[in-house]
């Protein structure tokens, strides 16, 4: 089995907007027994604009990150899917290419650092999906979800691009499905399950970007879900923060609550509406949680 | 009325490359072409292009080469036109916009070739022709060139032994179109697509070598088809010259590298021709590995084939299931190239009035019996560029003569009859026939018999062709109708190289015949010449231009 | 093995896109461009599809073939069809249908016209031009390009916007600005960084994941916004955007939301986002714009900043 102790790595939006992620997942793996170690000095990622400035800037930056992970001797587990995509991209880089990672090692020197390339990065999904497993997580069920229709909602940065992270086929994949079960619930087929939230575009070209949300919320919703689980807080932001304004955008009433993968898990474990923070969502999930 | 100055038939190399000289020219100027410019032919030109550009080579040398690798049929005029002006339109192409490979210092970079007695060709990786025809289309839309895509060009309409402009078939309307200029340059590629196993992509059907006799301009030395040695097994995917160029193996089941017993010299960098041959010996003679032979590039070691050769070993992999950096690739020889072609001369004429063409349709010679790798780019560009030019100076010289419609009612009539036949044989079926009868008696080894079965068949399947139907009779991108048209093309093209072939009692270059296996200088230094005439064939002869080098024999 | 086709067909002028199925013997080796071809050459001759070189070169037979943009030249149908038992065939999404499997091309084309597709050297009389390896590397990937529509197909934000520039257009245009012999880089890049331009790309990585060439057209974006940058060209939300948080970054270590949003979007659009902000707020969901505390050895990051400044400005 794993050795399930990770360098924690909640990422900078669920230490502030989706603050109750990061506290679930906290609460969730305790009570399972995976250890997170908390990284203070972890630098934000860069959530890909850096990339978009220095594509150096960024490698070092994540790099830095690795190192500190390396120094814990542990891999890292984040809950943010763009964290992840980020990280592994960087990380892909780094250790194809002895060159670059040379290269880089150069700029973390004045640092007093370096990455020798051993750390992998995951993300709770796949820890729970393979490193705990399934089997485990299901003798850790207290109260099954089996009145919750969910639409497993994956986005882009847990999925693509598949040469960086390579755990799921990014056309057919199997875990937020496996563990939704595994939890007691159906797990809704709909179309967008594997597209974009619309978040990058949000202070850019925000029409594109809640076009896009309202289009995957409608999708699950039209397919009978009753709600939404998600393994990314930046999806969530736009999925539960945006969807007034994509109910107003496509014309159309949605309604669907948004759960971070946390906090389903955590409801299955007889958590209460109030230890999963539901109450900082802005569509409330009340109704459909009633007996819960 | 439509009206161009010049109209260019074909959007490949040549095709574009004329269009941009003519448009140069400030000339009102159109492409037509049945597939959109990128995805022309010349777009899967993989090994490089040849050009005497350091100090050490020469021009004279490169064009030794070439008139030695053509067995002394090529025309020493236009290869001369050909080397002398290649290293200019290197750096032409440089110009325009294209990045070939570099070596260390960041020049152009020149990597050894069969038949080549230097490393003079350019490339850009293994996907030379992908580079350049994206170049050349940029071209076109920097020039504001008129560009018909999707269109199929039915009929080039002379009148007085004059060309008057084309008749095509928009593919996404079905309607045809009067098109009027006073210039037509056709550019249409060659005509792999009479074979089954053929590197030629599937548009590759010969169409405006077709028109073009239907018009009234001879065909010349269709016999000669290049049969390239490294082709996939199953489909005749192309790999490029460049996997030997780069230092790869051909090697028999016994793992001997059988080249030594054909070319002592030169091995695996013989011309293509000798190549093929001997392929196809060891293959008959029981020393293949499942009708094939093997080319091996594992000693290149991973990071070179990654380099150099990054699209070969995707194809490996993709359409072969083999590696090239773990086992060797089965290969076999596969048609190739069309040496045969339009008559022309080194401006593109043909001797109808306004009508020229450039590139694999057309047939100067400037490969003779066997074209070297590397050649046929630099040919499209080259004589591209010429064609255009001569294009548009003739249209600046003459005056535009419209066609009446009647001339479209007619064609128009001819496509009814096919889309209306109630009932017939489908195009597909009689193809399948025709290229079993040219690839069955009209391959590497060629026999007298042979070539009269084959011209047998093909004749009773052009007689089945006039009752050729469709299922699809809708007007929108009908491909089965533009099937049907191809069909016509390649069984009146598969007649001439068939009858060419017969009546060249030789061997030279690609036409090897096994009951006269000697070239024989004194009777067949000349070119074969096909006129159509009164529904039959009227076969003609021209003499080589020679005028630096007497014909030797060929050892490599 | 015989194997199930299930072909999307459509004549838009005439009837309702209907789906077709065919039974296709298939061996060992075949794709699905010879399966359509074995159809269209028996069975149904009416199947239009287009096709060229069939060696995924030409770009003319992407399709959507179970649900994910293809060539049909290089697809393998046994792999495919074990899996799943049946292989559904469509034309490629973002596109109008023409007829069965072919799509009107002509917004593709029109996209690559509106980034001046061709070079515009800063000397036209220079004979040669030395290219080092890594300037040659530098376009090299966005050059594999064969424009076969396949990104445009997944692209999301084309899908929402169909003004936006796209992933096909965005390699094309990195594959001049990135060129060394380029004369008008910030010229092209002014006009990239404007409306529907390469900042409103969402990074879904549909492209990068379903290019078939291995062209990488996110690269291409993501270097042409660091590019664009680089040159100055700021004064739009995308580079203000990231210069936000490569500031944030550097002053506190991590994302500074709040900061940032002001910053991206100007103080009179900020304030446009206050009724939402005030929603937000209800739920405990707004940043603390005053107490943002900065990480632990944030010495270290100032000085891999200063590290990367100091060899960008070595070139």
């Amino acid at each position: 089995m794993a050795d399930l102790r990770y360098a924690y790595y909640p990422g900078c939006a669920s230490q502030e907007i989706t603050k109750e992620a990061n506290e679930v997942t906290r609460k969730v793996a305790e009570r399972l027994g995976i250890e997170l170690h908390d990284m203070p000095g972890a630098n934000c990622c860069g959530a890909g604009l850096i990339t978009d400035y220095n594509y150096e800037l960024s490698l070092a930056l994540n790099a830095r990150i690795f190192a500190q992970a390396e120094g814990m001797g542990m891999d890292i587990m984040t809950i943010c899917s763009t964290c992840l995509m980020v990280m592994s991209t960087a990380n892909r880089d780094l250790k194809k290419d002895p060159e670059l990672l040379r290269r880089i090692n150069a700029l973390l020197s004045d640092a007093g650092l370096t990455y020798r390339g051993t750390v992998k990065v995951k993300q709770l999904l796949w820890v729970l999906a393979q490193d705990y497993g399934l089997e485990r997580l299901k003798k850790a069920v207290t109260r099954p979800l089996d009145r919750l229709n969910i639409a497993p909602f994956y986005g882009c940065h847990s999925l693509r691009p598949s040469s960086a992270l390579g755990f799921d086929d990014p056309q057919r994949p199997w875990s937020l499905e496996a563990v939704i079960k595994t939890l007691g619930a159906q797990a809704v087929e709909y179309t967008g399950k594997t597209k974009c939230c619309g978040f990058q575009a949000d202070l850019v070209a925000l029409d594109t970007a809640v076009g896009m949300t309202g289009m995957r919320l409608l999708s699950a919703k039209e397919s009978s879900a009753t709600c939404m689980v998600t393994p990314c807080p930046f999806c969530h932001i736009n999925l539960d923060n945006y969807q007034g304004m994509a109910e107003k955008k496509i014309s159309k009433k949605i309604d669907v609550p948004v759960f971070h993968l946390s906090q389903i898990v955590g409801l299955a474990m007889g958590m209460t509406p109030v230890e999963l923070g539901l109450s900082r969502h802005l569509v409330s999930a009340e109704k459909i949680l009633t007996g819960y | 009325m439509v009206i161009h100055d010049v109209i260019v038939i074909g959007a490949g190399l040549a095709g574009m490359r004329a269009a941009v000289e003519a448009a140069r020219e400030g000339l009102n100027v159109a492409v037509v072409s049945k597939v959109h410019p990128v995805r022309s032919h010349s777009v899967a030109a993989q090994g490089g292009i040849n050009a005497a550009l350091k100090e050490t080579d020469s021009w004279e040398d490169h064009m030794f080469d070439t008139v030695k690798g053509s067995d002394y049929l090529a025309d020493e005029d236009a290869v001369e036109v050909l080397c002398r002006e290649a290293p200019a339109d290197i750096m032409e192409l440089e110009r325009m916009g294209a990045v070939f490979s570099r070596d260390d210092a960041g020049k152009i970079a020149q990597r050894p070739f069969g038949g080549a007695g230097y490393p003079r060709t350019c490339y850009l990786a293994d996907r030379t022709g992908h580079g350049l025809i994206h170049v050349m289309y940029e071209q076109l839309a920097k020039k504001n060139v008129y560009l018909y895509d999707e269109w199929h060009v039915v009929e080039i309409v002379v009148e007085d032994k004059s060309v008057r402009g084309v008749i095509a078939l928009e593919l996404l309307t079905g309607k045809l179109h009067r098109l009027h200029s006073k210039a037509v340059v056709i550019a249409t590629g060659g005509y792999g697509r009479l074979f089954n196993t053929t590197t030629n992509a599937l548009s590759s059907t010969g169409d405006g070598m077709a028109l073009a006799l239907r018009a009234g301009a001879p065909l010349m030395d269709m016999e000669f088809v290049q049969f390239h040695p490294t082709t996939l097994k199953r489909t005749g995917i192309l790999m490029t010259e460049g996997a030997r160029g780069e230092g790869g193996y051909l090697i028999n089941k016994d793992g001997e590298r059988f080249m030594k017993r054909y070319a002592p010299k030169t091995l695996e960098l013989a011309s293509r021709d000798v190549i093929s041959r001997a392929e196809q010996r060891e293959i008959e003679e029981g020393r293949g590995v499942d009708g094939c032979v093997l080319l091996d590039l594992r000693h290149l070691g991973e990071e070179k084939i990654n380099e150099r050769l990054p699209q070969i070993r995707e194809l490996s992999i993709n359409f072969a299931g083999k590696d090239p950096v773990r086992e060797p690739v089965p290969v076999k020889p596969g048609a190739h190239y069309s040496m045969g072609g339009i008559w022309t001369d080194v401006d593109g004429k043909t001797p109808v009035s306004g009508l020229f063409a450039a590139g694999e349709c057309a047939c100067l010679s400037v490969h003779g019996a066997n074209r070297l790798g590397g050649n046929s780019l630099l040919e499209t560009i080259v004589f591209g560029r010429r064609a255009g030019s001569a294009a548009a100076g003739f249209s600046f010289e003459n005056k535009l003569r419209v066609f009446p419609e009647d001339a479209l009612k007619d064609t128009a009539r001819g496509i009814a009859l096919i889309l209306n036949r109630a009932e017939g044989e489908s195009a597909s079926g009689i193809l399948k026939e025709a290229r079993d009868a040219v690839e069955g008696h009209c391959w590497v080894f060629r026999t007298e018999a042979g070539l009269k079965q084959g011209l047998l068949e093909i004749r009773k399947l052009k007689e089945r062709y006039e009752g050729v139907c469709v299922t699809d009779r809708g007007d929108g991108f009908n491909t089965e109708l533009v099937t049907a048209l191809e069909a016509g093309y390649i069984l009146e093209l598969s007649e001439v190289m068939l009858l060419s072939a017969l009546n060249r009692t030789e061997s030279r270059g690609s036409h090897f015949r096994t009951d006269f296996p000697e070239r024989n200088d004194r009777e067949w230094l000349k070119h074969t010449l096909i006129y159509k005439k009164d529904g039959g064939y009227d076969i003609r002869y021209r003499d080589v231009v020679m005028t630096k080098f007497k014909p030797e024999e060929r050892k490599y | 093995m015989k194997t199930k086709f299930k072909i999307r067909r459509s004549d838009p002028l005439k009837a309702e896109p209907y789906w077709q199925a065919y039974s296709v013997e298939v061996k060992e080796g075949m794709t699905v461009l010879d399966a359509l071809l074995k159809i269209s050459e028996g069975d149904d001759p009416t199947l239009s599809f287009r096709r060229s070189c069939r060696s995924a070169i030409c770009g003319s037979c992407a399709l959507t073939i179970n649900g994910f943009p293809k060539l049909a030249c290089s697809t393998q149908i046994l792999p495919i069809a074990k899996e799943t038992r049946e292989v559904t065939v469509e034309p490629l999404s973002n596109h109008q249908v023409i007829k069965d499997l072919v799509v009107d091309f002509t917004p593709f084309w029109n996209k690559m016209e509106k980034v001046t597709p061709f070079l515009l050297p800063a000397d036209e009389t220079r004979k040669e031009w030395v290219i080092k390896k890594e300037d040659e590397k530098a376009i090299d990937r966005a050059q594999k390009c064969i424009m076969c529509g396949s990104c445009n197909a997944v692209c999301n934000s084309l899908d929402v916007d169909p003004n936006f520039i796209g992933p096909a257009a965005s390699a094309k245009a990195w594959r001049f600005v990135g060129d060394v012999r380029e004369g008008h880089r910030k010229k092209r890049l002014e006009r990239l960084s404007g409306e529907h331009g390469v900042w409103d790309c969402v990074r879904c990585v549909h492209c990068t994941e379903y290019c078939p060439k291995d062209a990488a057209p996110l690269e291409a974006i993501e270097r042409l916004r660091a590019k664009a940058i680089e040159e100055g060209v700021v004064e739009n939300p995308g580079a203000k955007h990231v210069l936000s948080l490569v500031d944030s970054i550097k002053r506190v270590g991590r994302l500074d939301e709040a900061a940032m949003t002001f910053k991206t979007l100007g103080f009179l659009r900020s304030l446009g986002m206050i009724p939402f902000g005030l929603k937000m707020e209800i739920h405990g969901k707004l940043p603390h714009p005053i107490i943002f505390l900065a990480i632990e050895g944030m010495k270290e990051v100032k000085k891999i900043y200063s590290a990367v400044e100091k060899r960008r400005k070595k070139g």
